[in-house]
């Protein structure tokens, strides 16, 4: 994903760009505060390359007529007359905002010359065309104090001393002037509440957006200024992304709708994109129009969701230093229709023909992804979508590129001559361990890879494509291992084609999968509400959209915002949320539940809490303020009320959740599904963007931390929490009149559930709204028991813990049959040692985040890669790869981690799973946990009750011994050798018994069998064709491998009765 | 075959008749799971059924070219062949069990998944599109039906059905005309025994009544005209609970043995004066996919030593004096309920004689051996006598055929429900029921 302040920016020629700079991923909010990492948010340049490699590609292009045939079925509609004649204001949605450095426009700004950063804005009109516009003129500043002492007259001085040290640390920059100019302007420091309207500061305005940063250096390390001797500066606004400054400057939101009147707008005789409309303009001639009415509506942007496979070698992941990349499948969808409109596969060698999809068949691989090239050109995507396309897809089809000696490829960018270059970046964050990724620079078209968004967005076992549209879509997709594509690829048009169709399915999903969860839409919205660019949502952190918010709001009320660095804050920890003990027993009757709505964002409102309300301990003393003008909060700060000044988070949060409740409001109203999507998403960015405020004022590392407001509100939180506690249990006693005395069972960091004592729901609610009421202040809104938080929603656990939790607090909770939730307890427990649970039950899954040997602590899937690595390395999970494996048996003493094995392995060569492993180690406490409160003994009751006598295990059929022991044939009663037959003299009379017995498993197999792999044909969408899938995700792919076993051996013994 | 004594003086002979023995195809003999797919049954019977619908194409649209799904082109009418899939919204889904929510309620009836958003497919085994427009009906079709279509690909990517061709009925080996005498067959299925629903008495009134032990000289009569008797599945009530694979307590072993043994008693009964075939259903002691395999003979100690008593396959297909019978113990035609719709049971039997498939749903929601090459459903030639056991109700028809194939449909009641068994005149293909209702009205 782009680092978009960071990204689409090239280095220029004679420099190497700086290192990927180490960056954190957002966390979910509210994030916890202490610890925070955030990026450090830092500009860097890229010169704009005018240069001509546009004959090399147009030589190519006549080539390659395949594509160029197709091409008008793809293009973009056509540009009217109005447009062409340039008498039409331009309308167009934007999707990115970056800069470039380039020559300034003379005809634009005839006074300037030399080198400017020019803001260049990608966008689609509404009728579809693709839009760059190149905005100048706007200039990069940041403010410091003025010194005491300083007047008008000696800022010319110091604007020669400060450019003679600018012109020291840039030697190679060619701009005339560092400094453009310095103002001086009357501003507020965001920090402290302070009495006096406004100070001086000085409006340091420079040539180049890098520049700011080489300017705070020079001004933090501290300049001599004749008359005032060695000073430092502390810089205002200095850590601002020159995108995100411009934006805010001139109200523009990520992804709303930006008009330029005729006239306004000069189109270049060259063009430097491949846009349709592509011109420039002033900055002052921007109109930004807010994301209200007819501007609301979306674009219709130009998904692509693309796919490619790739032949790898036997036994090794494909690489694209020496695999081929065989097919690449592509899905064009203009925003908000349900059918793309480009459905295409391009192929190496021949395929066959594949229904409604446009096959493309080449004989070598340099033509496949040329194709590929021009097909992005005329398709002009504004957004590509895919699953891992970041990290595997996008980087190997460069780099496939690159090791074939193919210059002309990865020109996919909607920039000429830009070249699409990928570095590695390291990405780290304490929720994902670290990872090593890759980032593809694409310019002008914004990537969104679903596997990234989805690894951030939801909790989920497995991220694999298959799980993941299992999960949301509730589809499952047929999963071909890569040791097999090479197989198909090497066959013919049909096994090809067979390919092509799977190809095309990992195209599809995440258009579904971007559909489904209205990813655009949510996105989009956010992006509105929170003012930052799209692309800044994947890649960036919370902290930056409540950066974006805190600056629009202080450029409202003439404030500034000092560097987070120097920040006067003292660094350091605070305490947490409180966490009431639970009282832990089964209640059987209604529980009500208070849940405090926002209670943190509804805290700082309440009390006012602001960085510009905040009172020094000095300034308590000095500015004798009197007791009814501020609030002492518990955690000891003081801030003024509102009476004396108003605070910025209260305002923003104000806003924003009025604006949830009109969207809220609207949402109800909405009749059409887009707009109702519209809506939805933006209630929610919203919601998110309240609670992310508090944790920013948290992120010690963060870009302006302020503990002394993140510890008030957790303090006030505490004593809200312990206020309604006490509040309930002295108000409804029955020395109060009311037939129960409450309880409070449990409470957390915004909620409390008390136990009213009437046993049903209604009293208990009617109660529960008596105490809301009473509690008066705080919003309390109602919500039903649910089970969250409980071993459901472990991730680590195996699915059989999960259903055995699920299923009987279901028995216990809604059915209220606690003899009956003990009995099925007892039953799974006795199928668990008497073997007959599905395996895929019992399979637990860990995550991979590094190898083997990384590992300080053996563990038990680290070890398992391993040794999978040894048996064979292709189809060995990587670091990345989530690891199923179960607990099997082993010699006494055995550690853990050895114990691991692949469910595979264990299935195909029957070795024992351990069952005590599963009972003690990942059944018991969550089970007693349920059932201590309600049956007596349940350890024992459940646990060791007679139900765990009997025991069955599998003979191993690997096992050393094994190879040795001779197949003696057995009564099939009484397991007694014998010479012929089928049971021994003892057991012929019991002979129909013993049949029935036999028959019957026979018939449960079948049954399992055909509907098992009845299901895997209906997944993989053919009847006559043979089921690849190996998706070790899905849910039956362990039992139909099972299924397939045991029905052949079970086959077997029934035909011992033929006689 | 053999004659009895009578209390009576006079003496009935039971008359003869030839018979033969068809199952061969429907015996899984060598055949092994070895891995194998369905796949491969989906192919055998697309390729003997597409020989056959191409062959039909010249006199049916004479002016088609016959096209391969992969072929279509927009635009251009042709005919395909393939199998048909119906996607099914309600459809039950292994997965289901996984499913994270748990429904407190079942969505559907649990009798029939069908939903009106259900469309149907085609498939070959080049590829598959999706069909429209409304001269094929999703609600009538199954998944594993062959069929040839008359159309055309749509702009959408559907080809638009203009015209249905089924393969229509087999041709039929002549029936016998110079039979004199009427002879019946008796069908009967669902005794039940075990079952709370079962009544020995009934049971026993029939077996008398076969046997030539009931009733005056005129039902003794009727009863000698009886050549042979099948039982059409669910003879007994197997209680497969008791097999989860613990040892079986012994109260539990003679719940389970009592009724085979009961069974087998009468069986022996009749075995003893008329040829009798028994075949498995849903509830015996046999497997569960089709075609399900002879219940074993240790079963039938009594009756098994009968060369008159013969276990045989569950479909059946035999010959009496050249009248050839064919029929299932029912749970083809209780799969196509499930998943598809007809006014009556009758036209669900008739589908299937047209589609000449015995079970299409097989393997697809029905259980299925996977046959590696060969379709062993597939109907080559038209039976006179179609029966289906285990139906709720009897009801019967008489099917004409476009090349004059005449075939009685049958479908047979459950006996322990309705004391109802079905007797076959194999002279003129006439039926009747013969009832044991004990109920006193």
């Amino acid at each position: 994903m782009n680092r978009a302040g960071n990204s689409k920016k090239r280095p220029p020629p004679s420099n190497t760009p700086p290192a990927g700079k180490h960056r954190a991923t957002g966390n979910p909010t509210p994030s916890p505060p202490v610890g925070t990492l955030e990026d450090e948010f830092v500009d860097e340049d890229v010169f704009m390359d005018e240069g001509d490699e546009e004959s090399l590609i147009l030589r190519d292009m006549e080539e390659r007529e395949a594509v160029s045939a197709r091409s008008s079925t793809w293009a973009r509609p056509p540009l009217s007359p109005a447009y062409l004649s340039n008498s039409q204001n331009i309308i167009f949605q934007q999707l990115e905002i970056d800069y470039v450095i380039r020559e300034s426009h003379k005809e634009l700004l005839p006074g300037s010359s030399g080198q400017a950063a020019v803001i260049r804005i990608f966008g689609v009109t509404r009728e579809g065309h693709s839009v760059c516009c190149y905005v100048h003129g706007f200039e990069p500043y940041f403010y410091i104090a003025c010194p005491p002492g300083m007047g008008p007259d000696d800022i010319s001085h110091f604007h020669q001393i400060l450019e003679g040290r600018m012109r020291e640390s840039n030697k190679n920059a060619s701009v005339p002037k560092f400094v453009r100019h310095i103002e001086m302007v009357q501003k507020r420091s965001i920090m402290y509440y302070q009495q006096q309207k406004s100070q001086t500061f000085l409006k340091i305005t420079v040539a180049l957006p890098t520049m700011v940063a080489s300017c705070r250096g020079i001004l933090d390390r501290g300049i001599h200024i004749d008359g005032l001797g060695m000073k430092s500066f502390q810089t205002y606004e200095s850590n601002i992304v020159f995108a995100l400054r411009f934006m805010v400057d001139r109200d523009i939101v990520g992804g709303n709708w930006i008009e330029v009147p005729t006239g306004k707008y000069k189109k270049d005789a060259r063009t430097l994109s491949y846009c349709q409309l592509e011109f420039h303009c002033l900055y002052s001639d921007l109109i930004s129009h807010a994301a209200e009415g007819e501007y609301s509506k979306m674009a219709p942007f130009r998904v692509l969701s693309f796919d490619i496979e790739c032949a790898g070698r036997k036994g090794h992941f494909p690489e694209a230093k020496h695999d081929p990349v065989i097919q690449i499948a592509n899905l064009v969808t203009l925003q908000g229709e349900d059918q793309p409109f480009v459905r295409n596969v391009m192929t190496l060698k021949s395929c066959a023909p594949i229904v409604g999809v446009d096959v493309m068949s080449f004989e070598t691989e340099r033509e496949v992804l040329l194709a590929w090239r021009d097909f992005i050109r005329d398709v002009d995507p504004d957004i590509i979508i895919g699953y891992n396309i970041c990290k595997f897809d996008l980087p190997y089809l460069i780099e496939r590129a690159a090791t074939l000696g193919i210059d002309e490829f990865p020109l996919l960018g909607r920039v000429k001559n830009s070249r699409v270059r990928v570095r590695d970046s390291t990405f780290s964050s304490r929720q994902q361990g670290t990872r090593e990724s890759k980032e593809t620079t694409i310019e002008g078209r914004f990537q969104f890879d679903l596997f990234q968004a989805i690894l951030r967005d939801y909790k989920l076992s497995s991220y694999s494509l298959n799980s993941v549209s299992a999960h949301f879509l509730s589809e499952q997709k047929e999963d071909v291992h890569h040791s097999i594509i090479t197989d198909l690829q090497n066959g013919n048009a049909e096994t090809r084609r067979r390919l092509a169709v799977y190809c095309l399915k990992d195209a599809y999903l995440p258009q579904r999968l971007l559909d489904k969860l209205m990813y655009i839409y949510n996105y989009v919205e956010m992006a509105r509400v929170t003012g930052v660019p799209i692309s800044f949502l994947l890649a960036r952190g919370q902290s930056i959209k409540v950066l974006s918010q805190l600056l629009r709001k202080s450029k409202q009320k003439n404030l500034v915002l000092p560097n987070a660095k120097q920040s006067g804050s003292e660094q350091g920890t605070y305490e947490g949320a409180t966490v009431l003990e639970a009282k832990t027993g089964f209640y059987e009757k209604p529980i009500a539940t208070l849940d405090f709505a926002s209670l943190y964002p509804s805290i700082m409102m309440a009390y006012n809490l602001c960085y510009c309300t905040l009172v020094t301990p000095e300034d308590v003393r000095k500015l004798n303020l009197s007791p009814e003008q501020i609030n002492k909060t518990p955690s000891g700060e003081t801030f003024v009320k509102q009476s004396l000044q108003k605070g910025i988070l209260p305002e923003i949060l104000e806003e924003l959740i009025a604006a949830r409740k009109r969207a809220k409001a609207d949402l109800k109203e909405a009749k059409d599904p887009l707009e109702k999507a519209v809506l939805d998403g933006r209630q929610l960015a919203l919601k998110i963007s309240a609670n992310s405020v508090y944790g920013f004022t948290g992120a010690t590392i963060g870009q302006l931390p302020c503990l002394e407001i993140s510890s008030s509100v957790t303090s006030y939180g505490r004593q809200m929490i312990e206020q309604t506690k006490k509040f309930v249990e002295d108000k409804f006693t029955t020395l109060g009149g009311y037939e129960y005395n409450a309880e409070v069972i449990y409470g957390d960091t915004d909620s409390v559930m008390v136990q009213f004592g009437v046993s049903d729901v209604e009293a208990a609610m009617n109660l529960g709204r008596e105490a809301a009421e009473y509690i008066s202040g705080t919003f309390i809104k109602f919500d039903k028991m649910d089970t969250k938080g409980i071993e459901t929603v472990r991730r680590d656990n195996c699915l059989l813990v999960k259903n055995l939790v699920t299923e009987s607090l279901h028995k216990i909770l809604i059915d209220r049959d606690v003899p009956g939730a003990a009995e099925y307890v007892k039953n799974t427990i006795s199928d668990l040692l008497m073997n007959r649970i599905d395996l895929s039950l019992l399979v637990i899954t860990k995550g991979l985040t590094k190898t083997g040997d990384d590992y300080e602590v053996k563990s038990a899937h680290g070890e398992l890669a391993e040794r999978m690595r040894k048996r064979d390395a292709a189809t060995a999970p990587n670091v990345g790869d989530r690891v199923p494996y179960v607990i099997i048996k082993a010699a006494k003493g055995a550690k853990a981690y050895e114990r691991s094995e692949d469910p595979i392995y264990v299935l195909q060569n029957n070795i024992p799973i351990d069952p005590n492993y599963y009972l003690e180690n990942q059944i018991s406490k969550p089970l007693l946990r349920i059932f201590e409160p309600v049956l007596k003994n349940a350890s024992k009751e459940l646990l060791h009750g007679s139900h765990t006598r009997s025991i069955s295990i599998t003979t191993p059929s690997n096992s050393g011994i094994m190879k040795f022991a001779k197949k003696q044939l057995s009564c099939v009663g009484c397991k007694v050798p014998i010479s012929n037959g089928t049971l021994c003299q003892r057991c012929k009379g019991r002979e129909a018994e013993l049949y029935c017995k036999n028959v019957s498993q026979v018939s449960d197999l079948e049954e399992v069998f055909g509907r098992l792999w009845t299901q895997c044909q209906e997944c993989q969408g053919s009847l006559h064709q043979d089921v690849l899938c190996t998706s070790r995700d899905c849910p039956i792919f362990y039992r139909r491998m099972k299924a397939q076993k045991d029905m052949a051996v079970a086959k077997q013994q029934l035909d011992r009765w033929s006689f | 075959m053999e004659s009895m004594e009578i209390d009576s003086d006079k003496v009935q002979q039971r008359k003869q008749s030839n018979y033969s023995y068809l199952d061969e195809r429907f015996e899984i003999q060598k055949e092994m799971y070895r891995g194998q797919q369905y796949s491969q049954i989906y192919f055998a019977r697309l390729h003997l059924m597409r020989t056959l619908l191409y062959s039909f194409a010249p006199t049916w649209k004479p002016h088609l070219p016959v096209c391969k799904v992969l072929g279509l082109e927009e635009g251009k009418e042709c005919i395909i062949v393939g199998t048909l899939f119906k996607h099914m919204k309600l459809k039950p889904c292994v997965l289901d069990e996984y499913s994270k929510e748990r429904s407190v309620t079942p969505l559907v009836k649990p009798h029939n998944f069908m939903h009106p958003d259900d469309n149907l497919i085609l498939e070959d085994e080049s590829g598959r599109v999706k069909l429209g427009g409304s001269a094929l009906s999703p609600a009538i079709y199954v998944t594993g039906v062959v069929v040839a279509l008359h159309g055309k690909e749509t702009s959408a990517g559907e080809f638009f059905v203009e015209d249905v061709l089924e393969a229509g009925l087999p041709p039929q080996i002549e029936r016998p005309l110079d039979l004199q005498e009427d002879k019946y067959v008796l069908l009967l299925s669902g005794l039940c025994i075990g079952s709370t629903s079962s009544n020995p008495l009934q049971f026993q009134l029939l077996v008398d009544h076969i046997t030539g032990h009931l009733g005056d000289d005129e039902e003794i009569g009727l009863a000698s005209q009886i050549v042979h008797v099948v039982i059409a599945g669910n003879s007994v009530e197997f209680p497969r609970k008791l097999f989860t694979g613990q040892n079986l307590a012994s109260k539990d072993q003679s719940t389970l043995y009592e009724p085979i043994k009961e069974l087998d008693i009468m069986l022996n009964q009749i075995a003893a004066g008329v040829s009798v075939d028994i075949m498995p259903g849903l509830n015996d002691p046999a497997n569960f996919a089709l075609p399900q395999q002879p219940l074993n003979r240790c079963l039938f100690p009594g009756s098994a030593p009968y060369n008159t008593f013969r276990s045989c396959t569950n479909p059946h297909s035999f010959d009496v004096d050249n009248i050839r019978f064919l029929g299932t113990s029912g749970q083809n035609i209780d799969d196509l309920e499930k998943y598809s719709e007809a006014e009556s049971k009758l036209d669900f039997v008739e589908r299937t004689l047209r589609w000449r498939h015995l079970a299409p749903t097989a393997p697809n929601t029905l259980g299925c051996y996977p046959f590696t090459d060969r379709d062993p459903f597939l109907i080559e030639t038209c039976p006179h006598v179609y029966f289906v056991g285990n139906q709720d109700k009897y009801d019967n028809r008489l099917l004409k055929g476009s090349e004059g194939q005449l075939v009685r449909l049958i479908c047979i009641p459950k006996f322990c429900e309705t004391g109802i068994a079905v007797a076959v005149n194999l002279r003129n293909l006439e039926c009747h029921t013969i009832s044991f209702s004990t109920q006193i009205s």
